[in-house]
């Protein structure tokens, strides 16, 4: 029974990666506004690090905090819209011909999350490369670039949910994209651009609780000091909180489309 | 192994807006028939079938497929059953071989015999040169074909076809129909459901007319046809208006009134339409009747049919599936 869903799931997931990754679109897009975001502020606001709120995050350059942010971002992006695919096909009627196989209907719902995870990671792993094209190191090394694309992939994962969950209750493609806007202003008041110390008092209560700020925070070390285990620790259970409560919600909306 | 491999009893879908789209359906398929559903859009066709295919609950009433209850043994019934919808569903960003591959995969087909069965399925539907394109590349034709060749990967022992040839041009109509034939004379249980009276001719062993939610009549083309004994005369008038067209059509009528083997007159926007038994023998006398006493009908053209599906349908529902003249007519001009 869970071979025949592992079975399932692998091959639909085969499936939606190649969806994805043969319309180059998908993942252009996604790189691209991560990528201008790092070279526009980084030499825009260079001198901002001379800010005293920057020296604690031990950052050298406004290039080296920014990447970290503009990391979990490209994650963000890679999930924003990732509710749209599985609508497309429920509206097309290809949802309806998987359904009329003898498959579980959960496997379709997995095979469309889980490449979220290898996406996500790989986007985000195209925004550290050109961050350390640019400039940025990675004091970590190899081992501290996997575990942030692990990080990334995951957070994608879970992260998705608030876009499937509108799609699969709206049913409209529409408004899955206008809802998801609504979701960029968690990633906007993040410390993706500015340290907590430097943030009004609500704001640094709201980061006390984003999960993209927990994600940047366990990226940052990584990238500009070395292993902090508390920040991934926190990090990994702010991704689990949050993929548990989301992705019960997408299984509910999904069970509700397709009864 | 049950004689009928579709059963369906008394089925009832009633959609939450209260719209019976589906109103006491009964019918069988026996193993090897190729039934066909024939009804105007919005009879109830598509929704039988997405019942039967597991894909929507029935109100009430009970279909059993090849031996097991929709709703209680869903999977099984799923392992047997190839199903082609109305607008053919592909993966459009896979290849034509991976679209087959996959939908076999979702059926346990074994890896060998996957790939044997994949290129066998490809070179018949004529996809083996385009085998590696992406399906969203295929024309419509094409893409019905991989839909089909994607039904049949796993050797489906029911096969139910929604609108299969709907939206193909007439060459690739035709090329569909042989393949649909070979797939039947394979043994092949077969439902599809058609608007089209030559489709339902050609390929069926039986048809059920259906019409608002109910089968009107079941039986076999060359029986049902039978049935309505009589031989299809049009008359082509020329009339001076709509007016004169309906002056001219009464008089038909009343020049034809106690003619032998007459069992009908209706009027057409042409002309009129009789239904005549034996009409070969009858037309000079119904010629003369018509030249006489004074009164002036225009006969510009005459043309004699056998009865089609489409007089059937027209028997039966009262109306025109759509307008199409009678099947392979004879004109007589003069």
């Amino acid at each position: 029974m869970i071979r025949d869903f592992f079975y399932e799931a692998w091959f639909l997931s085969l499936r939606t990666l190649r969806r994805f990754f043969r319309v180059p679109a998908n993942w252009i897009g996604i790189i691209l506004f991560p990528l201008i975001q790092l070279f526009v502020f980084s030499q825009l606001f260079k001198d901002i690090i001379q800010l005293p709120g920057f020296r604690s995050s031990g950052s050298g350059s406004y290039l080296a905090y920014l990447a970290p942010g503009q990391i979990a971002f490209t994650a963000f992006f890679a999930v924003a819209w990732s509710g749209s695919a599985i609508l497309v096909e429920y509206r097309n009627g290809y949802m309806d011909k998987l359904r009329a196989t003898p498959i579980y209907r959960t496997s379709i719902l997995v095979g469309e999350l889980a490449p979220l995870f290898i996406e996500s990671a790989i986007m985000a792993g195209g925004i550290l490369a050109l961050s350390v094209v640019l400039g940025a190191t990675i004091k970590t090394g190899l081992i501290g670039a996997a575990l942030i694309l692990v990080l990334s992939g995951l957070f994608g994962m879970a992260w998705a949910g608030t876009s499937f969950v509108p799609a699969l209750l709206t049913k409209s493609e529409q408004a899955t994209g206008t809802l998801s806007l609504l979701f960029f202003p968690i990633a906007f008041m993040s410390t993706a651009f500015v340290p907590p110390a430097l943030m009004p008092r609500w704001l640094q209560t709201v980061n006390s609780w984003n999960p993209i700020t927990f994600l940047i925070e366990a990226i940052r070390p990584l990238m500009v000091s070395g292993y902090d285990w508390a920040a991934i620790g926190k990090a990994l259970v702010a991704i689990a909180v949050l993929g548990l409560v989301l992705q019960s919600a997408t299984l509910w909306a999904f069970r509700r489309l397709t009864a | 192994m049950p004689s009928s491999v579709i059963e369906v009893e008394n089925l009832v879908k009633v959609y939450s807006g209260g719209t019976r789209a589906v109103d006491g359906i009964s019918f069988h398929v026996g193993a090897g028939e190729l039934l066909g559903f024939l009804g105007p859009n919005g009879a109830g066709k598509t929704t039988t079938i997405r019942i039967l295919a597991t894909l929507l609950a029935a109100t009430s009433g009970a279909a059993r497929v090849a031996g097991f209850d929709v709703t209680t043994q869903a999977s099984d019934v799923r392992r047997r059953l190839g199903l082609a919808m109305q607008t053919p569903t592909l993966d459009t960003f896979a290849t034509g071989r991976e679209n087959i591959e996959l939908i076999g995969r979702m059926h346990r087909v074994p890896r060998a015999e996957l790939k044997r069965r994949t290129d066998e399925l490809l070179e018949l539907m004529g996809l083996t040169a385009v085998a590696r394109k992406l399906a969203g590349t295929y024309s419509g034709g094409m893409r019905r074909r991989l839909d089909l060749a994607c039904a049949l990967v796993h050797r489906p022992q029911v096969l139910i076809l929604d609108e299969p040839t709907e939206g193909l041009d007439p060459q690739s109509r035709i090329a569909l129909w042989d393949e649909l034939e070979r797939i039947s004379q394979d043994g092949t249980t077969m439902l599809l459901t058609t608007h089209y009276m030559e489709e339902a001719d050609r390929l069926c062993n039986r048809v059920a007319i259906i019409d608002n939610g109910r089968i009107v009549v079941d039986g076999s083309p060359a029986d049902l046809k039978a049935g309505i004994g009589a031989d299809t005369v049009t008359l082509q008038l020329d009339a001076n208006g709509p007016e004169d067209l309906a002056r001219q059509q009464e008089d038909v009528r009343g020049l034809l009134r106690g003619f032998g083997s007459l069992e009908s007159v209706t009027p057409e926007p042409f002309g009129v339409r009789l239904a005549i038994r034996d009409a070969g023998r009858a037309i000079p006398e119904l010629m003369r009747r018509l030249d006489g006493n004074g009164r002036v009908v225009h006969v510009i053209g005459l043309a004699v049919g056998q009865p089609s599906l489409d007089d059937v349908f027209v028997k039966y529902t009262g109306r025109r599936i759509r307008a199409e003249a009678a099947d392979q007519p004879i004109i007589l001009g003069w």
